[in-house]
């Protein structure tokens, strides 16, 4: 069922057993899972079904330390959300990304990687990937012109990509959620505030505005934010009537601990002709690629250099050029197109992007993507600047350390000496990996926004349990990439949905 | 080849010379590199790390025995490498760049 919530009289009250705030991957997710059940299930979105310049604006905010990219462009505030112009890229985390490593402040998920299994599994088909396989060997064996490069495993191994159509949620799910006769789906209906009881145990209601000036409520047994990073760390900041530093922020975790995959063009590689052969398991051509690998260092190797988690991914290309970092790719314009492209329903390949070589490339650019260590002093904070709906804009302070760029330099030398090891070719790397000062001007991330709502079992040392409940209040529950207590190198939506699965089935056990 | 070119390949016995008494050829060609990236780019690999190190460091590319792969593989997984230009390359083959860039075009 969708009502738009502009339709209903002011000061509507909206009532059921789950309510779920936002209707982006996490979202419709979950919704889904409960479609077909005795449970009501109210599914709260922001936006509209399509692109709306009033709705984005919403989400501008303040940009201080490190450059970051426009937030209004970093996310889709539309019933889909920012499924509507992803790229589709999906792997699992790794073991070592579940353990807590000395070496990194902070780190270690209270799950290992074998309690995610199941859910991972079941994420495949919504996000319509293949197998449920990520080991090089397997996708050898589907295709045995997939081999992967014979680099040392106690050095280096080739970790798997998916690639998902990309699946765009506000079209391939829409009929489903809004046909199923349990789930409530109100769109323009943009949460400003949840409200809390007096003790501040838990959530009573939720306060709903438009912006034509109606405000509603939405009670329900059980709440879910499914926001997004950003979003999700607002709201609870926002809602400091009760709290004076917003819910569930008692030991001022709330939105510190933002994390991005840190994507940048690192090197190139001189590959050895006897070595072509290897490089169709690294192809990527997107629209059309099912799986590829990406170069990454052991976890052996990640111990002794007291590292964090990276790969490295091969790009045909020149030595004389440089090739674009995510950010400089990206650019709000290109997201648009991708956008787009997506609503017309993925027609050929997505927009700016080109066939592979005709002949077997010589020269590679290395590009990385690099897990951002925890850091509490990367945050998402208030601002002090309001939206069309008066709630405090996000002001995003994005900080990166020493252990990051130390990272990047180890990654090449490894790789370098690894590669150059087995005859593959030689790799050059590029001045701003080997150097110390600050952090190159195309500095990107990959829009993945994780950590500002972090799972950990102490209240002082996260802000949701593991069962993504915010600690302290009882009916309140995260969902999305916010609860990441690290990054790991793999992007995160596969985990964020195997993670929405795994919550789900925790609320039908508590609910039932 | 002129007076100060030859003084230079002497000092680094890469003379005829040197090259029949034990150093063959190969221990001066950088082969894999030159295929990779060609003579203009390792001659100037080669001119850089000629300002990195100093000459005597660079006799031992002349002077060890054993294939040149070998050791260049060898180098490789004992993390003997050097960074020139931004390339990752084996020390065998960084000497043998240098001397390479003091060979005649």
């Amino acid at each position: 069922m969708h009502i738009d919530a502009r339709t209903l009289p002011d000061g509507s009250l909206l009532e059921g057993d789950v309510c779920i705030v936002g209707a982006g991957a996490a979202g419709i997710s979950l919704a889904l899972e409960w479609a077909a059940s005795s449970r009501t299930v109210l599914l709260l979105e922001g936006g509209g079904f399509q692109y709306e310049p009033a709705m984005q604006d919403l989400y501008r905010g303040a940009i201080v330390g490190l450059p970051y990219y426009p937030l209004q462009a970093a996310r889709l505030h539309q019933f889909g959300g920012t499924t509507g112009h992803w790229a589709g890229f999906c792997s699992t985390l790794d073991p070592i990304d579940f353990e807590k490593r000395e070496w990194v402040s902070h780190s270690g998920w209270p799950l290992r990687q074998g309690e995610l299994d199941p859910f991972y599994a079941r994420a495949q088909s919504l996000l319509e990937l293949g197998p449920d396989e990520y080991a090089a060997a397997d996708w050898q064996r589907r295709d045995p012109t997939m081999v992967p490069l014979p680099v040392d495993p106690r050095v280096m191994w080739t970790k798997m990509w998916q690639f998902s159509p990309p699946t765009r949620f506000g079209t391939r799910y829409r009929n489903a959620i809004v046909d199923a006769p349990n789930i409530h789906l109100y769109t323009h209906a943009n949460v400003c505030e949840l409200e809390a009881n007096d003790a501040v145990r838990a959530i009573d209601s939720l306060r709903i505005r438009t912006l034509d000036g109606k405000e509603h409520r939405a009670r329900a047994r059980v709440y879910v934010l499914a926001c997004c990073s950003i979003q999700n760390a607002r709201l609870l900041l926002a809602s400091n009537r009760r709290a004076r530093g917003g819910l569930g922020n008692v030991y001022d975790n709330v939105g510190r601990f933002f994390m991005e995959h840190i994507e940048m063009p690192c090197g190139h590689l001189a590959l050895a002709p006897s070595h072509s052969r290897y490089m169709r398991m690294y192809a990527l051509e997107l629209g059309t690629t099912k799986a590829r690998g990406e170069m990454a260092l052991s976890a052996a190797v990640q111990r002794e250099r007291r590292i964090l988690n990276g790969t490295v991914s091969l790009e045909p290309g020149s030595l004389d050029e440089t090739a674009k970092s995510t950010f400089e790719w990206g650019t709000p314009t290109m997201l648009d197109s991708l956008r787009a492209w997506g609503e017309r329903g993925n027609p050929g390949a997505p927009p700016a992007t080109s066939p592979g070589p005709a002949q077997a490339p010589r020269f590679f650019h290395l590009l990385t993507r690099l897990e951002q260590a925890p850091n509490p002093r990367s945050r998402v904070m208030l601002g002090d600047e309001g939206d069309a709906l008066g709630m405090p804009r996000a002001m995003l302070d994005w900080r990166l350390t020493d252990l990051e760029r130390r990272s990047f330099r180890a990654i090449y030398e490894v790789v370098g000496r690894e590669l150059g090891r087995i005859g593959a070719g030689r790799v050059q790397v590029l001045d701003w990996v080997r150097g110390e000062g600050a952090w190159p001007r195309n500095l990107s991330g990959g829009w993945h926004h994780m950590g500002t709502t972090r799972m950990h079992v102490s209240p002082r040392e996260g802000v949701v349990d593991p069962n993504c409940r915010v600690h302290d209040l009882a009916n309140l529950y995260v969902a999305g990439a916010s609860v990441y207590p690290t990054a790991g190198a793999a992007n995160p939506t596969l985990t964020l949905v195997a993670m929405v699965l795994r919550l789900s089935d925790h609320l039908k056990s508590k609910l039932s | 080849m002129n007076r100060r070119r030859f003084l230079q390949l002497s000092a680094f016995g890469v003379t005829a010379g040197a090259v029949s008494l034990g150093s063959g050829p190969a221990q001066v060609t950088p082969q894999e590199l030159l295929d990779l990236l060609g003579p203009e780019t390792v001659r100037g690999l080669g001119r850089r790390y000629r300002e990195m190190v100093p000459a005597a460091d660079l006799l031992s590319a002349t002077t060890s025995r054993g294939s040149i792969s070998r050791r260049i593989r060898d180098d490789f997984a004992r993390g003997r490498t050097v960074v020139v230009g931004g390339w990752v390359l084996s020390l065998t083959e960084a000497r043998q760049c240098a001397l390479f860039s003091l060979l005649p075009a």
